[in-house]
């Protein structure tokens, strides 16, 4: 009985009044999504299977999405250089450090300026929004950043960027549509402001708060732009400034010519499992935060 | 109901003159600005970081503005540096490099738009007519996640092996069905050709979210009245879902045709190279070279501000048309 209940919900999305039948016009579209999907998936899986294929398939171009004569070569040289996990520690540092502040300054502005009767909150909200559409621009930035002594510290790296509007944005849109009913009957129970915040609204805004952490720590995990401006010393590059020396520079290159043909090839493995190494991460916690990210975007997009 | 009449209650509550409080704040603080400022005296505390951090580095940067209006000596800093007027601007304006940067941006925008925006609305409606809920959710995962990838690795995967020359996947590909091999990386139109594709490949998936959210939520007897009226599985989507989604569809268009002028740095800047440089460099890496590599504060700055002007015109004028046909603004 389960099972057949099971196939039943299963099929239970779009309509669920009609029982149509499967049709080709269901074929085509299935085909269409199916091979999109496997677009979007492909590039990866053949940088898995290369990272992780013997040295002659690799030379012959001949692995596509699963790996050959599996080696894990090219790993055991990736874990051997100090480099790239220094990169790494500086990269999961900034990450931690960036998503905490994060996640406080744009959970307490959102909350705060979600509150309908706080004097002043469509002029400070308007000031927030106004940065959104309005900027001094990269070099007058470059110059503020670099009067605070902030040049070539991992400061650099999360404090100019610690809050961004899309996320207040969604957050506060989150906020406001809470039922109003929950907070205002704790304030006449007594409750202060912050007892609300802390008792109330933040336990029932774990989509959210998921959702907006997880686009903070992607955005430190991922940022090129912020390193490559700020950051000049080479001990304290992130792992995506690493990865492109690795991917784009010389020195893999450099080595290669050394060590001949073979090196070539090792050279490709090798750049294919720095970017699993630089990526492994986030492949890793993404099935976990989906359910949330898309519930949070769903609820933040309504009236964002 | 229960949600507004307490609602209701709390404000008649929050209005009462003195002397009907609850206690701890008494009613003279409940009526004048500076007791209901008072009253939020901790959330006031709470927003001041944030509003501290908006100042410095949003707002103190609009100050160093004027550096577009200086001859900037470092040494000298904002405050000495001499002022030159609109030299600076009429420098960057008559350079043929910037005019090609501006031009690079726009092109590769519009190339992107063009064939993202229509793809994004396509997958979307399909996803939205897939029954099968196991099919459906691994799609969208599998279509979410080349959104979450950095520039670095997804030029890393074009340019070390989706789209090299010699054993790409692409060029593979090409050559199975007949075709030669195309110079992706060197050659100026095949280039813009892997730039497109990479950012659709990048973006396409994330941006159904937004349609299959104004989707949910969608009454189902529509579909079902109309099913039973004889309408076929495409009369329902051209005459429910898309009429349903227009005003999203519209509102994202406006949205991404104002942001025209604006473009990062990280995908020209990393999918590029010096042989595709005429149409790979626009304004972002054009300001990142002249500012932070050679130091030329006042033309990067005068850049920048060049841009923000523009793209605050556009913004005004999608949001005055948006508002003409009738929907709401993006403003």
């Amino acid at each position: 009985m389960s099972i057949g209940r099971k196939r039943k919900k299963d099929m239970q999305e779009a309509y669920s009044g009609i029982k149509e039948a499967f049709s080709i016009v269901d074929v085509l579209f299935y085909l269409c999504v199916g091979l999109t999907a496997l677009v979007c998936l492909y590039p990866i899986l053949n940088v898995l299977a290369i990272s992780l294929s013997g040295y002659q398939e690799v030379l012959s171009n001949s692995v596509t999405w699963y790996p050959k004569n599996i080696s894990f070569a090219a790993y055991r040289d990736i874990f051997r250089r100090k480099q790239i996990w220094q990169a790494m520690g500086t990269t999961i540092l900034v990450t931690v450090y960036g998503t905490a502040a994060g996640l406080v300054l744009t959970t307490s502005a959102a909350y705060v300026l979600s509150r309908n009767n706080l004097p002043g909150r469509k002029f400070f909200s308007a000031m927030i929004l106004f940065t959104m559409y309005f900027s001094g621009g990269i070099i007058p930035t470059f110059v503020v950043v670099k009067g605070l002594g902030l040049v070539d510290t991992l400061g650099a790296l999360f404090i100019p960027q610690a809050v961004s509007v899309f996320n207040f944005v969604i957050m506060r849109t989150f906020f406001r549509e809470l039922p109003e009913s929950l907070e205002e009957s704790a304030q006449i129970d007594g409750a202060t402001e912050l007892q609300v915040l802390f008792k109330i609204v933040l336990p029932l805004s774990v989509p959210i708060i998921a959702t907006v952490g997880l686009f903070y720590a992607v955005q430190y995990w991922n940022d090129y732009f912020q390193s490559l401006i700020y950051i000049t010393t080479d001990t304290k590059y992130t792992l995506q400034l690493r990865l492109r020396s690795f991917l784009f520079g010389q020195e893999l290159d450099a080595q290669a010519q050394v060590s001949g043909d073979r090196g070539q090839i090792m050279t490709q493995s090798l750049k294919m499992a720095s970017i699993m190494f630089a990526t492994l991460p986030i492949l890793v916690v993404y099935p976990w935060l989906q359910k949330y990210f898309v519930k949070g975007m769903m609820l933040g997009s309504v009236k964002g | 109901m229960a949600g507004k009449s307490s609602g209701e209650a709390a404000d008649i509550y929050r209005h009462t003159p003195a002397g009907k409080g609850d206690g701890e704040a008494s009613g003279v603080y409940r009526r004048t600005l500076a007791g209901r400022v008072w009253r939020y005296k901790w959330l006031y505390l709470m927003l001041t970081p944030v509003m501290a951090y908006f100042i410095i580095f949003k707002y103190a940067p609009m100050y160093g503005i004027v550096m577009a209006f200086q001859k900037y000596n470092p040494f000298k800093g904002i405050f000495d540096s001499q002022w030159v007027g609109l030299d600076v601007f009429k420098k960057v304006l008559s350079n043929h490099n910037f005019w090609v940067s501006v031009k690079n941006t726009i092109v590769l925008n519009l190339l992107v738009l063009i064939v993202n925006f229509p793809l994004t609305i396509i997958i979307s409606l399909m996803l939205n007519e897939i029954r099968h809920i196991r099919f459906k959710k691994f799609t969208q995962s599998v279509l979410y996640l080349p959104h979450f990838i950095s520039w670095v690795v997804v030029a890393g995967i074009a340019r070390a092996t989706l789209f090299t020359t010699n054993g790409g996947t692409v060029n593979m590909l090409l050559e199975s069905f007949g075709g030669t091999a195309k110079p992706f990386l060197s050659d100026t139109v095949w280039w813009t050709v892997m730039y497109v594709f990479m950012n659709t490949w990048k973006e396409v998936g994330w941006g159904t979210i937004i349609y299959l959210a104004a989707l949910t939520g969608i009454d189902e007897s529509l579909y079902e009245a109309a099913y039973l009226d004889g309408a076929t599985r495409m009369q329902r989507i051209v005459y429910i879902t898309l009429p349903l989604i227009k005003s999203t569809v519209v509102t994202m268009l406006i949205l991404q045709v104002s942001r025209v002028m604006s473009i990062g740095l990280d995908a020209p800047l990393l999918l590029g190279n010096d042989s595709v440089i005429n149409v790979s460099e626009v304004i972002a890496t054009y300001v990142y070279r002249l500012g932070i590599v050679r130091n030329d504060y006042s033309q990067a700055t005068a850049i920048g501000l060049f841009q923000s002007v523009v793209n605050i015109l556009i913004l005004v004028l999608a949001d005055r048309f948006a508002k003409l046909i009738g929907e709401d603004g993006i403003i």
